[in-house]
């Protein structure tokens, strides 16, 4: 009887005003659908029109410039109307490519102190600080390197300047290795206890035990990490301006002033007319910028795909 | 934990109240007096930056009602921006309706002479050379003197630190001082930096740099050098013994209107030019025959 009764006081039977109820409902539900869709299709236009106004407006470069010219030539003179982006693109690679020299075995080798030897009071130390140092904006990096690391790099090294490839593979390196530590970690620490368990039963050495089967077992993540860690490297601006010393030319060595993509365009696009050759140049710097983060991203999905 | 945070935001909230309301007593006091409204933005030059900048402060004390921006990053995008209608004002170390060494004439605007601009070869307070001549200048900017010693200074590499395309500093300094020579664009020993500010600290932060500025930014380690002989002061300027200086724009598009033209009858001002901008080491364009 009591059952009987919660049940007929409970709106799942029909009752007084339930039809309006779930007439609001659906309303409700298809108004939430709606507000979803509509989300995610101004996703998807917002960055349809930065592809499309980025890249209209950077191939009009080719116009009066051509293909071979802004690829293969090193001279960039805009006011002479020469316009060669090989030292920029150039630059960039090779900061990119220096910067993950640095920066990938460093923070492995913090992900593996994190998760396989440290003691769990310094894990709950050294897990907060990365992420603290994720999120400290990039300028406070660059000013620090402006401030700090290049009058000591001048002093030990002896070279004269000490802006260049050298400090700003530094300041990127600093920056991309809490990034690459933190999903790293997040990798290893997923990595079965029972492989580890096995690895030690049979007599490896931690070392071994490391190196033979928790990195590989967690390589795709790894791998996540490191090109995630690259595309922040490639993208960065700010950091870098400030010390690479902004000068068009191919450095002979680390310690002499070049030029890479971003910061040659925050350079200069303020001063630039708005239908010039010079800032349609400027714009397939930056639609190249958006092609290789672009091939980074399909990089890590086809890596993510594999892993699963 | 949530005690402290909700202390931390009651503080900042405590500071946020102080702050507006202090600034908001201010401004009705100051309001009486004047009736000038709108939204002054003005961009451009960062050699005329200082001057604009305490414009803009002793104008808004004036003129409450009115709001005014500043930023500088060159020169040439002072006229730009106007065009473009990212500024009202724009600022420029040479008149942006004729056309300049490099640089073509922009049509529709209006200039307006503002300041006499006295601008200095720098180095670092350190170096004991005092004197530079235009010849050497010109040798160091084309990077055939690469050390001090071969100006009467130690044995060191000479740092040259370049202004980028776009400056008007750059313009007038390659003009004025080193006769239109040419500069290097090249070298372990060269760098190229884009606003005043950031030229001072390039000279500031190596003791064998040199660079160049208007007189406004030569302070803490950094130190004018001479020029064929002549101090680079305003006195020099004035009595026309040194030559290294330009007028100082501010360009709008067509005649200024209302809080734009304000501004501009402030900044040129007998009051103004013989008080702050005197003070900033700029000349009075009335001192100029």
């Amino acid at each position: 009887m009591k059952l009987e009764g919660n049940i007929k006081s409970s709106s799942y039977l029909p009752a007084h005003g339930f039809k309006i109820k779930a007439r609001t409902k659906n309303v409700r539900n298809y108004l939430f659908f709606l507000f979803c869709l509509l989300s995610a299709l101004m996703l998807g236009v917002v960055l349809f029109c930065i592809v499309l106004f980025i890249g209209k407006t950077g191939l009009l470069v080719f116009k009066d410039v051509s293909v071979m010219e802004f690829f293969f030539s090193t001279k960039w003179e805009p006011y002479d109307g020469k316009y060669g982006a090989a030292i920029f693109i150039l630059g960039t690679l090779s900061l990119t490519a220096l910067t993950m020299c640095f920066a990938v075995p460093l923070s492995l080798a913090l992900a593996v102190f994190i998760v396989e030897v440290a003691p769990n009071w310094v894990k709950k130390i050294l897990r907060p600080m990365l992420d603290l140092l994720v999120g400290i904006p990039s300028i406070i990096y660059g000013y620090l390197g402006l401030t700090l690391l290049i009058p000591l790099l001048r002093n030990i090294t002896g070279s004269i300047m000490g802006d260049g490839l050298l400090a700003a593979s530094l300041v990127l390196t600093v920056m991309v290795l809490p990034t690459i530590t933190r999903i790293s970690d997040d990798a290893i620490t997923a990595v079965p206890k029972d492989l580890c368990e096995a690895a030690y039963a049979l007599g490896s050495t931690r070392f071994q035990a490391v190196f033979r089967v928790i990195l590989p077992a967690a390589r795709p993540g790894i791998l996540t990490a490191t090109v995630l860690g690259m595309a922040r490297a490639i993208g960065e601006t700010m950091a870098v301006v400030m010390v690479i010393g902004n000068t068009a030319q191919i450095p002979g060595d680390l310690l002499t002033p070049t030029a890479v993509l971003t910061s040659n365009i925050v350079m200069q696009i303020i001063d630039v007319q708005f239908d010039s050759t010079w800032n349609y140049a400027l714009y397939m710097m930056a639609f190249l910028l958006l092609i290789i983060s672009t091939l980074m991203i399909l990089i890590i999905r086809r890596i993510r795909g594999k892993g699963e | 934990m949530m005690k402290n945070v909700k202390s931390f935001i009651v503080a900042i909230m405590a500071i946020i109240m102080f702050i507006g309301f202090s600034f908001g007593g201010f401004i009705a006091k100051a309001s009486a007096a004047s009736t000038v409204s709108g939204k002054i933005t003005i961009a451009g030059s960062t050699a005329l930056l200082p001057l604009t900048q305490q414009a803009a402060k002793e104008f808004k004390k004036e003129n409450p009602k009115v709001t005014v921006s500043v930023s500088g990053s060159s020169s040439i995008a002072g006229p730009q921006s106007v065009v473009k209608g990212a500024a009202t004002i724009g600022a420029c170390d040479w008149d942006a309706t004729k056309p300049v060494q490099g640089f073509s004439a922009f049509s529709g605007l209006v200039a307006h002479k503002i300041a006499v601009i006295p601008f200095a070869t720098i180095v670092h307070k350190s170096n004991p050379v005092q004197n530079l001549t235009t010849k050497q200048l010109q040798d160091i900017y084309a990077g055939t003197i690469t050390n001090w010693k071969q100006v009467g200074g130690k044995d060191a590499q000479i740092v040259v630190v370049n202004r980028k395309h776009g400056s008007g500093t750059r313009v007038n300094f390659q003009a004025k001082a080193l006769k239109n020579a040419n500069f290097m664009s090249k070298g372990d020993n060269y760098k190229e930096v884009g606003k005043s500010g950031e030229m001072l600290a390039a000279v500031e932060s190596n003791p064998n740099a040199i660079g160049y500025t208007d007189l406004a930014y030569v302070k803490g380690n950094v130190k004018a050098v001479s020029y064929n002989g002549v101090a680079a002061t305003t006195q020099n300027v004035v009595n026309g013994k040194y030559p290294v200086w330009s007028y100082g724009y501010l360009l709008t598009k067509g005649q200024p209107k209302g809080a734009d033209a304000e501004f501009i009858k402030f900044i040129q001002s007998s009051k103004f030019q013989n008080g702050s901008l005197k003070n900033l080491k700029f000349v009075p364009v009335s001192q100029m025959k």
